[in-house]
């Protein structure tokens, strides 16, 4: 079972080098969205289901969407894709970046093992335990989420500034 | 450092690595930075799990809110910037150049 829970760390790493490498915002947006899917793996073998869910909701749900449309926006048509060299050579890089700090690691110190015990549930009956992590939020934490709510008021306004345009815009559209 | 923490701390630095080293578009940027934050969470996710404490949860929750602040806050520059130069190359961001 550890091994499968490697299996989906390695996918982890290898679409996030795949996000730093891409030429064009296309493929990277791609590559975050599976990148996030082997992340949520990762968690769910972990024993954190809940949190997996969030992350899928907000992160590729929410915000995800919205990089995938400015993309559309933003980035011109004739894309250029692969350029193969120029790309390739970033790719080596970054591989030769974690296998050495591999190497490094597991060399310098002895392999502890593969991965670490899960906390999984009993039964039906029992409530995970991130489940009622997250609850603390309406008890303890209920002044931080006012506060996280108040923040998120107030980066809609900003938002609103900076892409008013015309002459009242933060940056001026021409 | 298990294989699992392995993987989270090498895809913050392949992130940061590809924040530096971005080449054309304003956009693999933030995509570096969403994947930066990706990591991050999911470190901030284990660190409960792993060590049975629950109320840390909290944590990764609070991260992932003010990371979407911060995703909206990058689009909208690259918006603005884009209205302004026309496209989101970097080359163009060159006001300090001489």
């Amino acid at each position: 079972m550890m091994y499968f829970m490697f299996l989906f760390g390695f996918f982890f790493v290898f679409w996030m080098v795949g996000v730093s490498c891409q030429p064009s915002p296309y493929y990277g947006v791609l590559s975050l969205v599976l990148g996030a899917a082997s992340g949520c793996a990762v968690l769910v073998i972990m024993g954190g289901s809940f949190v997996s869910l969030v992350l899928f909701l907000i992160y590729l749900g929410g915000m995800l969407v919205l990089f995938a449309y400015s993309t559309a926006l933003v980035a011109e048509s004739g894309h250029i894709g692969w350029n193969y060299w120029e790309s390739a050579f970033y790719v080596v890089i970054y591989v030769l970046c974690i296998v050495f700090a591999g190497v490094y690691y597991y060399w310098a110190w002895s392999v502890e093992g593969f991965g670490c015990a899960t906390v999984d549930g009993d039964g039906p009956f029992t409530i995970r335990f991130d489940f009622s992590g997250v609850s603390w939020f309406y008890c303890f934490g209920s002044m931080m989420f006012v506060i996280v709510g108040w923040g998120l008021l107030l980066t809609l306004f900003v938002v609103l500034a900076l892409v008013h345009g015309l002459s009242r815009g933060v940056v001026r559209a021409i | 450092m298990t294989p699992l923490h392995f993987s989270y701390y090498s895809a913050f630095t392949i992130s940061i690595m590809g924040l530096s080293f971005h080449r054309t578009h304003l956009i693999s940027t933030l995509l570096c930075l969403e994947s930066m934050m990706l990591s991050l969470f999911i470190a901030l996710s284990l660190w409960p799990i792993q060590l049975s404490i629950s109320s840390f949860t909290l944590t990764p929750m609070l991260m992932l809110a003010f990371s979407a602040c911060e995703a909206a806050m990058g689009l909208s520059l690259l918006v603005a910037s884009s209205r302004t130069h026309g496209s989101d190359h970097l080359q163009n961001l060159n006001l300090l150049q001489c």
